[in-house]
């Protein structure tokens, strides 16, 4: 069986509401698919030889914990991009997506900057932008809803407008609470601010990487998964939200 | 002038506490905050009533339970004593109680003051009354504590005892407690755990990398108990568990709680290593308050758990077990503690997402719901309800355990109905916040309803409920 290896990208630091069932689910849903899927902590410090990997993961943390973790990938990010670049599926959560950018100003004013990936920026203020989202998303030319939990204090947004966001803000604040925009994808790469976590009760987007791994190995899926509990709990939070505007 | 004002001050809170009792409210933080507007230095002037000892109970986790607990010791020594009650236990809340339990002038005395508070508000009730004692029941971190706020606060405490008399009862198994021995000048008494058959030996999947606070390196652990709380040293410092001057030993979990504290034989009705800690807690406090080993012995064996932290029902001739789960350390460890009962069980988990559970319910994904696909939990079903069954129900089928099993009902009343009739020996009903009272109410309701076989009874010394 080909084995698999996402890595999880300082677990120890960069792991804030429950974003790691975001591995939990991709590796039983590979699991199910007859794959075989390691999860392997990197902590700070630790070389790391992207191209031996399938896929990497990072959350999101607080913002000292941020600052080492530039650090650490500041020495890395030239391979990495290199990867990214080539198709690397990477799910980047909440702070690890505002990492991607060219810089994080907090709202007293201090700057940090980001590893300047992609071209977004994050502007921090006073008042998090709290609670349930949905946006709309499109993958395999298919419209898809997607369902999380945003809490942030920093507003992201797109210097270049040809970036592609992950999807438009349908209930929710999305990247900044301004232009409707959540997230952003490139290539196999989603950088986005939806904790939840966001996988188990997306199950697209879960497939998404899954296909998008098993195809840089040339694996094709055969099997089709069972997934009417994650798409009842995905309506169940779904119907709240819209039933919740209206009233 | 001053007199008058403080007397006005405890009529006007002693007739909100009865007017917000008559409107059904539980009347506990109000009448307090008025009262202390009208004289401020109320709180400070009641808390000297005291003529024994003041002692305040803190911590993340138990201790609402350990407070009970206490309080059923002194109550059985025939104590007089001011309690406050969960959920009252910022200074409003104290305040509140103070004024329900004395006369109208303000001069009423008693034995002991028992003060239940959350840690960052210790600081500011040792402002207004200064305590003999204060208890620290353990301290966790979890998701909510990623941004260092309980250092914090353990810093805020440390600073609020330094330089006092103030004695401190501390968690000898606990990491995050052992820096305040350091602190010059202090009293201090460790409780803590010896080597027990229900301890692990490698700490679970989501449990973070626990550091020693003195030196910051990765701790080693010989043993875990639950959680952090452990033997544990630091090669680098040689930081290691202090000894404790009450230990427990002899751990038997039936699932009822046996064991004993140097020598003092203690059996209690309630489950779950973490509750067997609070009664180490509880058990140790009461020694120091000078009570009766037989006081003490007596007053644990009969108090039972009370609303939500376990309450036993008997619902056609099958126990019921309800539990309040409030976050991932204590959904770990109420499944840790049912997974310790070998009779075949339905699991029911209520999870709503209103203000007072937290609206965020990742936290779901934080606690190792794994231990339920265990053949030794002996789990047959679990039922998922409330507003966010569905996102419940995700975490379940992820654990591993088999979807023909998983049920979802949002519908508490049919989902407990399931729970209880469908085939097992018991069922457990795990609550969040606002999904507790109506799962109660409904409990209680089929408990009158549906009366239990006789032979059942004798076993359950709750049918009095």
């Amino acid at each position: 069986m080909e084995k698999f290896i996402i890595a999880h990208m300082y677990p120890a630091l960069m792991n804030l509401y429950g974003d790691r069932g975001n591995l939990v689910c991709l590796k039983k849903r590979m699991e199910w698919y007859g794959l075989n899927c390691e999860i392997k902590s990197i902590h700070l410090d630790e070389k790391l030889d992207f191209s031996q990997i399938d896929m990497i993961f990072m959350g999101g943390g607080s913002d000292r914990e941020q600052g080492l973790v530039y650090h650490d990938l500041l020495k890395k990010t030239d391979q990495l991009m290199a990867q990214i670049e080539s198709g690397l599926p990477a799910l980047c959560i909440c702070g690890a997506y505002q990492l991607l950018g060219s810089y994080y100003k907090s709202h007293e004013g201090t700057v940090m900057d980001g590893l300047g990936f992609f071209p977004l920026y994050t502007e921090g203020r006073e008042g998090r932008l709290i609670g349930n989202i949905l946006i709309e998303s499109e993958f395999n030319g298919q419209k898809v809803s997607v369902v999380g939990f945003e809490n942030h204090g920093g507003r992201t947004y797109f210097s270049d407008p040809k970036l592609q966001s992950l999807g438009q803000v349908i209930i929710g604040h999305g990247n900044n609470g301004e232009d409707q925009s959540e997230g952003m994808r490139f290539k196999n790469l989603i950088g986005t601010y939806l904790h939840g976590p966001l996988l188990p009760k997306n199950p697209t987007l879960a497939d998404f990487f899954v296909y998008a791994m098993a195809d840089r190995k040339g694996l094709k899926l055969e099997k089709v998964l069972d997934d009417t509990i994650e798409n009842l709990a995905h309506e169940q939070v779904r119907y709240k939200m819209i039933s919740g505007q209206k009233s | 002038m001053q007199n008058i004002r403080k007397i006005m001050a405890i009529l006007a809170g002693k007739l909100l506490i009865v007017l917000s009792r008559m409107a059904g409210n539980q009347g506990t933080n109000f009448p307090g905050r008025l009262a202390l507007k009208i004289y401020p230095p109320l709180l400070k002037e009641l808390g000297k009533n005291t003529y024994k000892d003041t002692f305040i109970i803190t911590g993340t986790n138990g201790k609402t339970t350990t407070t009970n607990m206490i309080a059923r010791i002194f109550r059985e020594n025939g104590s007089s004593f001011i309690h406050n009650q969960a959920g009252a236990n910022m200074l409003p809340g104290i305040t509140t109680a103070f004024i329900q339990q004395t006369d109208f002038t303000g001069r009423k005395t008693f034995d002991y003051a028992l003060l239940e508070t959350d840690e960052a508000n210790v600081p500011l009730l040792i402002a207004q009354i200064k305590p003999r004692l204060i208890l620290i029941t353990n301290f966790f971190r979890d998701q909510l504590d990623r941004y260092g706020e309980l250092d914090t606060t353990i810093k805020l405490i440390k600073e609020a005892v330094q330089g006092t008399d103030i004695e401190l009862l501390l968690n000898a198994d606990d990491p995050l407690q052992v820096d305040f021995q350091n602190q010059k000048g202090l009293k201090y008494w460790y409780y803590g755990f010896d080597a027990s058959n229900y301890d692990s030996f490698t700490g679970a999947e989501s449990r973070e990398g626990r550091y020693c606070v003195l030196c910051g390196h990765e701790l080693e652990y010989t043993r875990y108990h639950y959680a952090q709380l452990g033997k544990y040293h630091c090669r680098h410092c040689n930081n290691q568990n202090p000894q404790p001057n009450f230990i427990a030993a002899e751990l038997l979990m039936d699932p009822s709680i046996h064991l004993q504290i140097d020598k003092l034989l203690i059996e209690s009705p309630y489950q779950g290593f973490y509750n067997a800690y609070n009664i180490l807690a509880a058990v140790s406090l009461g020694k120091l308050a000078g009570i009766q080993e037989k006081v003490i012995q007596k007053a644990i064996a009969n108090f039972q758990p009370s609303a939500g932290r376990m309450e036993n029902f008997l619902i056609r001739g099958k126990k019921v077990i309800l539990v309040l789960v409030k976050n991932p350390t204590g959904l770990n460890q109420s499944l840790a503690m049912l997974a310790q009962d070998s009779a075949a069980k339905n699991l029911f988990i209520a999870l709503n997402d209103n203000a007072a559970d937290g609206r965020d319910i990742s936290w779901i994904w934080d606690a190792d719901i794994e231990v339920i696909t265990d053949d030794k939990a002996r789990i047959r079903r679990v039922i998922c309800s409330g507003q966010r069954s569905g996102d419940m129900a995700v975490r379940i089928k992820y654990s591993g355990f088999g979807i023909e099993n998983i049920i979802i009902k949002p519908s508490l009343e049919e989902g407990i109905g399931i729970a209880i009739s469908m085939e097992s020996e018991v069922s457990y009903i795990l609550c969040t916040y606002t999904t507790l009272f109506a799962s109660r109410n409904i409990l209680a309701r089929m408990q009158k309803k549906y009366p239990a076989p006789l032979q059942e009874k004798e076993r359950t010394p709750e049918k009095a409920l």
